[in-house]
């Protein structure tokens, strides 16, 4: 049997309770607009684009919200109070999970994180939605004067919306991260719950059960609190292996920057771009022995390499007087230009004064422009799909060939010839259809393995340097030489040059790593 | 026969029903631009609205009268061998079914398709088009040879073609791997039998099926293709896979405008037998194309007509005199004449029926003769992004969903040599209106809104994104409405006397259009237009 909920009213002149309800309002109201914030960074933060990010969760969520109002009539006026305390429970249970889980989504499944997010952020809505209007309910059961209820629980749910407003940003995201403030306020629901199930406890049904849900909710979150910080870590290294100090999602890709100790690493799409500790091993690869042999080189122009690392091995050579690079990405080679730490690792290179920055796509500038340059660096992700696959082909390399001057010389990042083999010796037929003379070669670069590269010219005859103006970690004369001898079994493969109308490339390359990664 | 009329009956009331319904657009504001090109020029012809009095005369040798693909290739043909005395008038719709446009986006300006955008590799027989390629740069080597090089920016490029199959998307338009094995190898038997049409010769030695049309064999034995739809061919060869009637369908609309029930069996075969070419760079089966589509074609061959030999306006009416030809014709400014030696009427076949009254003494009675034609709709969409699509199925050149009314889409941006997908990119999609008979749907056409015609065309996109993102990223579309969009080569079309004799006519009048081969493709216009410069040329 329910003891009806008006057999024992409180008695007169004992305010406690109703003040304790008037601070569940304003906490009430803080969670509401925490968790909606929490929604919002963390989709803008997974996913980009803020604006529409921001606007689309806070629509949802007050949509939803508007529709828990309207649900709110539905309960029984006999049952305000009890539902009241089982939404809080609910609310914190789901709001405090919700950026954790939403985290631990992303890094593992992309494909249902959006669906996920949505229906979240309209759960949450609907319940929090109900909240004000219940609690608004219970109070007037109590309180004669409507208006002066109306406008005491207004005042403290805005209240409790200013000081999330300012202290999320201000503390909470900064300090604790959204998994460990998510679990936080989900915390401060369910003190809600437990403290206005113990002042009413005699007016609630199912007191002991009510109570034993609150603490096993409370000793989850709490316990979630504790650990949130080692699963958002956690869940870092489920993508990346290591701690994420920066990450960003441009129009075009998806940037992170991670760091192990004296170990920073650069990651564009999941896929490793460079690891602080032997980078210097591929840029010198990249760079020197083609410009070591240009003693007259003015211009060089590099396409892709945002990170400004190849530009900084360009730069080491005083006769060179411009370096154009190109890179579709502004948010990389700002990244590159203005981080601190970032741009210590290229030596400021893209703020030099011989280096010009342009965003553009390689194919579009090199169409619609007609410098001429002595030396080339195509320094582009891998040919994993269609789209990289073009900057891979016979007319692309033709169209680089006309920014050449006569004597000028093309140096393409070539993928490993020890991993992706056909990829590699394709990327050299392609030179090749294209009018060119290649000299492949491989370095070592212990994050990557073994690495190769193609170095084009126009005439036939090439000969390695013996010896480096420039100073160098990696590159000395019997490292050179020892870089353009493949042993036996990295010989070349007779593959396919990569035509566009069959991008051969694509699938050698697809193909070469299914074999590797088992 | 009562069958199909009461199946073309039903709908057609079907689509009067359904289409009042749907205006979903009217709140979106996306701006519609409908284009309808030579529709009031030509109905004007139609209803035989009083001629205009000239008021000022022009003379020339020849006259070409119509500015298609057969019309300018005649007009490049004469230019090239050294005439100047010739005059090229533009028609209502300049470039006709190759016709392009170009939307302004914000990140600049974007070139499409307003009819046909591609091209097979052309067959050995197809001498003019090989020279126009070679000349336009995209053949780079031996332009006569088995194997010419292509040019890769014109080879279209990887991934050309998926299919939405059972809900998902899959590489190539026909779904052998997605069948069963008796379905699957239905299909290869098919294609196996088409590879062996495209080789077989008839007993007079030459080839069975050959673009142009004109060189393909007289063998009766094959001939007699021409009586039986294509559909009833198949079913006696043994060929019931559902899935292969679904993709033949597709073929025979987007070729042919009508379905394999409608269409001859001759031709049916000569679509998939008729060409046979190669490319140097190429596999087999690989097309060419250009962000215009074969609106590049028709800029490359107008480029090389001086300007002073292209008028603008169209003819209006057609006579022989005893010196030669007397064109009325009209543009902007008012009515003129042209008096020719010669003329080529490079129009339309449904057009010349009015325009030259005295056809019947061509032999062509546009009562019995003129073959019916089917409705066409092109819609550009410019979108603002790319649509999501699965990581495993990229978007590809073409993009066909098995069993729809529609014919897919193609991204006009797809050849662009660009990393990253633009910023901006058009969509165009294609639908024949096959599904009723060609004159009704014509009234329907004209009855239908901007919105209306929309839903039409949009039916294919609608369900591979969804309205939602459709809209979304939707910033304009332009419709072009080809109401006789093209042939269909029914049944009797090979045999089709009035066709026959315009074929070999060799007057005052010439003729030259792809109506005459009875199906519309670039190289049946360009091999009929290069044959009436050639005879123009002679007198």
């Amino acid at each position: 049997m329910h003891p009806p909920q008006n057999a024992a009213p409180p008695p007169a002149g004992n305010r406690l309770p109703d003040r304790l309800l008037i601070l569940s309002v304003f906490i009430v109201a803080s969670c509401g607009l925490a968790y909606e914030l929490i929604a919002g960074a963390l989709s803008s933060y997974l996913l980009g684009d803020s604006v529409l990010q921001f606007s689309s969760i806070i629509g949802c969520y007050l949509f939803a919200m508007g529709v828990g109002s309207h649900l709110s009539k539905y309960v029984d006026d006999r049952d305000v109070l009890a539902r009241f305390i089982d939404i809080e429970l609910l609310v914190g249970l789901i709001g405090g999970v919700s950026a954790t889980l939403l985290f631990l989504l992303f890094a593992w499944m992309a494909a249902p994180f959006r669906t996920t997010l949505y229906a979240l952020v309209f759960i949450l809505g609907v319940l929090v939605g109900m909240e004000i209007p219940l609690v608004m309910r219970v109070l007037h059961s109590r309180q004669a004067s409507f208006s002066e209820l109306v406008s005491r629980v207004l005042t403290f749910d805005y209240l409790g919306a200013l000081a999330v407003s300012l202290l999320f940003p201000l503390v909470l995201a900064p300090k604790l991260g959204l998994s460990r403030t998510g679990f936080l306020f989900g915390m401060a629901n369910v003190a809600v719950a437990l403290w206005t199930l113990w002042y009413y406890r005699h007016e609630i049904p199912r007191l002991r059960s009510r109570l034993t849900r609150g603490a096993l909710v409370m000793a989850f979150l709490a316990g979630g609190l504790v650990v949130s910080e080692k699963l958002t870590h956690w869940a870092e290294r489920g993508l990346f292996g290591d701690e994420v100090i920066f990450a960003t999602t441009t129009p075009y890709q998806r940037i992170a920057v991670t760091r192990w100790k004296d170990d920073t690493r650069l990651h564009i799409n999941g896929n490793l771009q460079f690891s602080s500790r032997d980078e210097h091993r591929y840029h010198e690869a990249l760079v020197h022995p083609a410009l070591q042999t240009l003693p007259w080189a003015r211009s060089v122009l590099v396409l892709g390499g945002g990170d400004g690392l190849a530009v900084r091995e360009v730069l080491r050579h005083a006769q060179v007087e411009r370096v154009t690079l190109v890179d579709l990405d502004p948010a990389m080679t700002d990244l590159f230009t203005r981080n601190e730490y970032l741009s210590g690792l290229n030596g400021q290179a893209l703020s030099n004064l011989r280096v010009t920055v342009i965003n553009a796509d390689a194919g579009q500038w090199l169409e619609t422009h007609s410098e001429v340059f002595d030396l080339i660096i195509a320094d582009f992700p891998d040919p994993s799909s269609f789209g990289l696959g073009k900057l891979y082909s016979v007319p692309m390399y033709r169209l680089m060939g006309k920014h050449l001057s006569a004597r000028g010389v093309l140096v393409v990042q070539s993928t490993s010839p020890w991993f992706a083999p056909r990829s590699f010796w394709c990327i050299d037929a392609t030179l090749r259809e294209a009018g060119f003379h290649t000299h492949p070669y491989h370095a070592h670069v212990p994050s990557f393995g073994e690495w190769g590269f193609n170095l084009a010219t126009r005439q036939p005859g090439y000969t390695p340097p013996t010896a480096y103006s420039v100073p160098t970690r990696y590159l000395d004369a019997e490292t050179t030489r020892l870089m353009f001898q493949f042993p036996p079994d990295m010989q070349r493969l007779p593959v396919d040059p990569n035509h566009l109308n069959d991008q051969r490339l694509v699938h050698y390359f697809q193909q070469d790593w299914s074999n590797v990664v088992r | 026969m009562e069958r199909r009329g009461f199946l073309r009956a039903s709908g057609a009331a079907g689509l009067g029903l359904a289409l009042p319904a749907c205006r979903p657009l009217q709140g979106l504001g996306i701006p519609v631009r409908v284009h309808q090109p030579g529709l009031v020029e030509g109905h004007r012809l139609r209803d035989g609205t009083p001629l205009p009095t000239p008021t000022r005369e022009l003379r020339t040798g020849v006259a070409i009268l119509g500015s298609g693909v057969a019309g300018l290739t005649a007009a490049w043909r004469l230019a090239r061998d050294g005439h100047d005395d010739f005059l090229l008038l533009d028609g209502p719709e300049p470039d006709g079914n190759a016709a392009g446009g170009r939307f302004d986006s914000p990140s600049g300006p974007l070139l499409h398709p307003c009819g046909a955008h591609y091209l097979p590799l052309p067959s050995m027989e197809s001498r003019g088009v090989r020279a126009l390629l070679f000349e336009l740069g995209v053949i780079k080597a031996e332009p006569f040879s088995e194997h010419p090089r292509f040019s890769e920016t014109a080879l279209v490029h990887a991934p050309d073609e998926r299919l939405f199959f059972d809900g998902a998307w899959h590489e190539g338009l026909l779904p052998t791997e997605q069948v069963n094995a008796e379905e699957a190898g239905q299909h290869r038997r098919f294609l196996a039998e088409m590879a062996d049409l495209t080789r077989r010769r008839g007993r007079d030695g030459l080839r069975l099926f050959c673009v142009p049309k004109a060189l393909s064999s007289v063998d009766a034995e094959w001939r007699q293709l021409d009586a039986l739809p294509f559909r009833d061919w198949l079913v006696a060869r043994g060929y019931s896979a559902p899935s292969l009637h679904t993709w033949l369908d597709y073929v025979c609309r987007d070729e042919y405008g009508a379905g394999p029930e409608h269409v001859s069996a001759w031709a049916g075969l000569h679509y998939f037998a008729g060409r046979g070419g190669h490319a140097a760079n190429a596999a087999d089966g690989t097309v060419l194309t250009w962000p215009e589509g074969l609106a590049f074609l028709t800029r490359g061959l107008r480029a090389r007509v001086p300007t002073a030999r292209q008028q603008a306006g169209h003819a209006l009416q057609v006579d022989e005199t005893r010196e030669g030809v007397r064109i009325l014709c009209q543009d902007a400014a008012g009515a003129f004449l042209v008096h020719a030696r010669r003329a080529i009427c490079a129009m339309p076949l449904h057009v010349a029926a009015r325009v030259v009254p005295h056809l019947r003494d061509y032999g062509f009675d546009p009562a019995r003769h003129l073959p019916a034609q089917a409705p066409w709709l092109v819609a550009n969409f410019l979108l603002d992004g790319f649509p999501a699509e699965p990581p495993d199925a990229p978007l590809a050149w073409d993009n066909v969903i098995h069993g729809s009314p529609g014919l897919g889409w193609v991204v006009s941006t797809h050849q662009w040599l660009r990393a990253a997908k633009p910023a901006h990119t058009v969509f165009t999609a294609y639908r024949a209106l096959a599904g009723q008979a060609p004159a009704e749907a014509r009234r329907q056409l004209l009855t239908l809104t901007g919105d209306e015609l929309l839903e039409l065309a949009a039916v294919d996109l609608k369900q591979a994104y969804g309205a939602f993102e459709l809209w979304r990223r939707t910033r304009a579309v332009h419709i072009t409405v080809r109401g006789h969009g093209m042939a269909i080569p029914g049944c009797g079309s090979l045999t089709n006397p009035g066709l026959t004799a315009l074929q070999a006519a060799d007057g005052r009048l010439l003729f030259a259009h792809a109506d005459l081969s009875g199906y519309s493709v670039f190289e049946e216009a360009s091999w009929w237009g290069e044959r009436a410069a050639r005879l123009a040329a002679n007198s």
